[in-house]
């Protein structure tokens, strides 16, 4: 019997992760047999420079990309090979998504946009998931702007509608990719205070990959990538530390 | 989901539309020319000329609802290339791929359904104009025609149906938009370039290679009887997709033809690339305007032919082809409705697919702009893209329009007198002329909007964009 990832209490997890693009000489390996694990509850970051592999682990952790060589889980679902249909069950009902570009549909208002990993399941939210919704639209301020479009919201409403959106089925884990990079610093402090509320109030799992200090200070956990490989698995800590950790990281390559 | 946006769809519901309303008028006007003639049988020929009429009625609408469908077939798959960011993102928070093309066919089956309607109301009117007209200039005798018969069904249906299968046939891109490219990390759709491209190209050459045969087969049983062109017909039909289906095979040599004519400096060899980068875009692009070229010259040809022939006929049996000089003049209107539409459509799409593709590369042209083209220079890259799209559809609709023209013709007439014989095609050169500078209008047409939109950003805008 092999261990599941609830045993480790871990959310995600994965094994000898390789991917590599090419074929030859002109192999280049984005991801070198990486293996870790995202706990439970926590807000973790995954850190590096650019090229560092972190986008590409981020996105065959949430099942978008395939990896070359190796496994990975979430929860205790395997999902190294998955047909398209059941990455898809999972996209809708175990994950949630944060972008960058906030990724609204702009035919639909902010109530539509929220609504609509339900609407994608075809099925009508129940007395306790309609409380939940209502509650996040009111402690991430958007009463007022339901009936309004994506494009007419500023660009801290945009990505805290898509918080909502991410957040609105309770998913085993949501997954942030560069959550303030269009955002102006305050703006992406408030974001991110936000992301470390539903972590600590509400016990929920985040990954969030970014290779801002800043942000990462937000975070319980913080992996640090470089050359597709994990080098430093730090706990809380300030912007001051992992910046140095970072520059230090700089020296030595 | 996708709410539906009628302005997206207003070029398809124009194309059903004008299809349904083409077919009902069409087997209206029949039907009104068949009773005219029994009420006012002088020569007891009408049967055989309402036979000719009937079959020839049964060509055109087929052939226009052919058209539409590959149109609106044509026009679906521009809209999805438009909306791959969106499609990505639903599919992204857990659309299934399957759930997504079937809510674009659905939008097929509501343009499909206004369309009809539309097409119903207005193909009616103009039957009930046509026939006023007609009786006001004494061509038809004043007589209660009626325009309700069961058979307009028929055309109302079909275009529903067509469209509906056209918008599902056009989704099939849907499929292969992966959730990655919402990330913006996706590269350029390289897996699409695998995805069962060479069935696709095996698919094309057999149609192509029974849509021949069975054009050749209409030849020979026209030597002896007119329902050869019904043979004919379907041998088009299938030739006719099978070029559509492997046009990623068919346009880029004429492409690379063109491209060649428009000498070596630096935006025309830039046109000629770009012409030739992404071959489904152009082919895409492309394909509604070599339908509408081969449709123009086919029936120029068939009708020259045609026209050659009858009064070759008449010479000899003055008697027998007494009306057929009117019946001809419908014919040529009803002809002229028909390819002046899908003309229409084709023109709509070129300048559709051109403006998508040049803001798809605002990008690109940024980068032209910030290494020193000047505003002109990327006007005159722009043009000659659309002069290249628009020269090779041209030709090569041409060359396709009197190859076919020649074999409805035959096909036809090679058995409407005693003695089986072949019909000389007919080329109509002031056509041809005609078509050629259609073509330039048309390219300057398509081209302005998106060259301008093109110039008008700023070189640092446009880098920026994502």
């Amino acid at each position: 019997m092999e261990i599941t990832s609830s045993d480790l209490g871990l959310v995600a997890r994965v094994a000898h992760l390789t991917k590599s693009y090419g074929a030859g000489s002109n192999t280049i390996t984005a991801l070198d047999d990486i293996s870790i694990g995202i706990r439970k509850g926590q807000f973790t970051a995954i850190m590096g420079p650019s090229g560092s592999g972190k986008s590409t682990l981020m996105h065959i952790m949430a099942g978008l990309d395939t990896a070359t060589t190796g496994r990975s889980w979430i929860g205790n679902t395997e999902i190294t090979g998955l047909d398209d249909t059941e990455l898809t069950m999972i996209r809708r009902r175990r994950v949630g998504f944060v972008f960058q570009s906030f990724n609204l549909v702009p035919t639909l208002d902010i109530e539509g946009n929220i609504l609509l990993p339900f609407e994608l399941d075809g099925r009508r939210l129940s007395r306790e998931e309609r409380d939940w919704i209502d509650q996040l639209i009111d402690s991430l301020g958007l009463r007022d702007r339901l009936r309004h479009r994506p494009h007419e919201l500023s660009g801290g409403q945009q990505q805290r509608v898509a918080i909502a959106r991410a957040l609105g089925t309770r998913p085993e884990l949501v997954f942030a990719d560069e959550p303030t990079g269009n955002l102006d610093s305050r703006t992406g402090r408030e974001v991110l205070s936000l992301l470390a509320a539903a972590s600590s109030s509400y016990g929920q799992s985040i990954a969030m990959v970014t290779h801002d200090p800043i942000a990462a200070s937000y975070a319980d956990r913080i992996l640090f990538l470089a050359d597709g490989r994990v080098v430093e698995d730090l706990g809380r800590s300030t912007a001051e530390e992992i910046s140095r950790y970072m520059l230090g990281m700089e020296r030595i390559a | 989901m996708n709410r539906f946006s009628a302005r997206e769809h207003v070029p398809s519901i124009l194309v059903a539309t004008l299809s349904a309303a083409f077919g009902i008028s069409l087997l209206q006007v029949t039907g009104v020319l068949a009773t005219a003639m029994t009420a006012d049988d002088l020569t007891g020929s009408s049967a055989t000329v309402a036979y000719l009429l009937s079959i020839l009625a049964i060509v055109f609408i087929v052939i226009a609802t052919y058209v539409s469908a590959i149109v609106t077939a044509n026009t679906f798959s521009t809209i999805i290339a438009g909306r791959t960011r969106t499609i990505a993102l639903l599919r992204l928070i857990g659309a299934s791929a399957r759930g997504q093309r079937a809510a674009v066919s659905r939008e097929g089956l509501v343009v499909g359904l206004i369309g009809a309607a539309l097409g119903a109301v207005v193909g009616t009117a103009a039957t009930a104009g046509l026939a006023g007209i007609g009786i006001a200039a004494g061509f038809l005798p004043a007589h209660p025609y009626s325009y309700f018969e069961p058979v307009i069904i028929l055309p109302i249906v079909t275009v529903v149906l067509t469209t509906w299968l056209a918008s599902w046939v056009g989704s099939r891109r849907v499929l292969v938009v992966s959730p990655m490219q919402a990330t913006g990390a996706a590269q350029e759709l390289s897996n699409e370039e695998a995805a069962g491209k060479t069935g696709r190209n095996a698919a094309a050459l057999v149609l192509f290679i029974i849509g021949a045969v069975l054009l050749a087969l209409g030849i020979v049983v026209g030597l002896i009887n007119p329902l050869g062109v019904l043979i004919g017909l379907f041998g088009g039909i299938f030739s006719f997709t099978g070029l559509v289906l492997g046009a990623q095979r068919v346009m880029p040599p004429a492409l690379r033809l063109v491209g060649r004519a428009f000498g070596r400096s630096a935006p025309a060899r830039l046109a000629a690339e770009n012409a030739l980068r992404y071959p489904e875009r152009s082919s895409r692009t492309t394909i509604g305007l070599v339908i509408g070229v081969t449709l123009v010259t086919m029936f120029s040809v068939a009708i020259g032919s045609y026209q050659d022939m009858i009064h070759r006929a008449q010479q000899d049996r003055p008697e027998l082809f007494q009306g057929v000089d009117q019946m001809l003049l419908v014919t040529v209107v009803v002809f002229s409705i028909l390819t002046g539409f899908s003309a229409l459509i084709a023109a709509i799409g070129m300048v559709n697919n051109l403006s998508l593709s040049v803001l798809q590369r605002t990008r690109e042209l940024g980068l032209l702009r910030a290494l020193g083209f000047t505003a002109g220079q990327v006007r005159r890259m722009i043009l000659a893209e659309s002069a290249q799209l628009t020269l090779a559809a041209t030709l090569v609709g041409l060359v396709l329009g009197v190859v076919y023209g020649w074999a409805g013709a035959q096909s036809l007439l090679g058995g409407i007198q005693e003695t089986p014989r072949l019909v000389v095609p007919t080329v109509p050169f002031v056509l041809i002329a005609v078509v050629v500078v259609a073509a330039g209008v048309l390219t300057v047409a398509a081209s302005i909007v998106p060259s301008r939109r093109a110039t008008r950003v700023a070189p640092v805008a446009a880098l920026a964009v994502e």
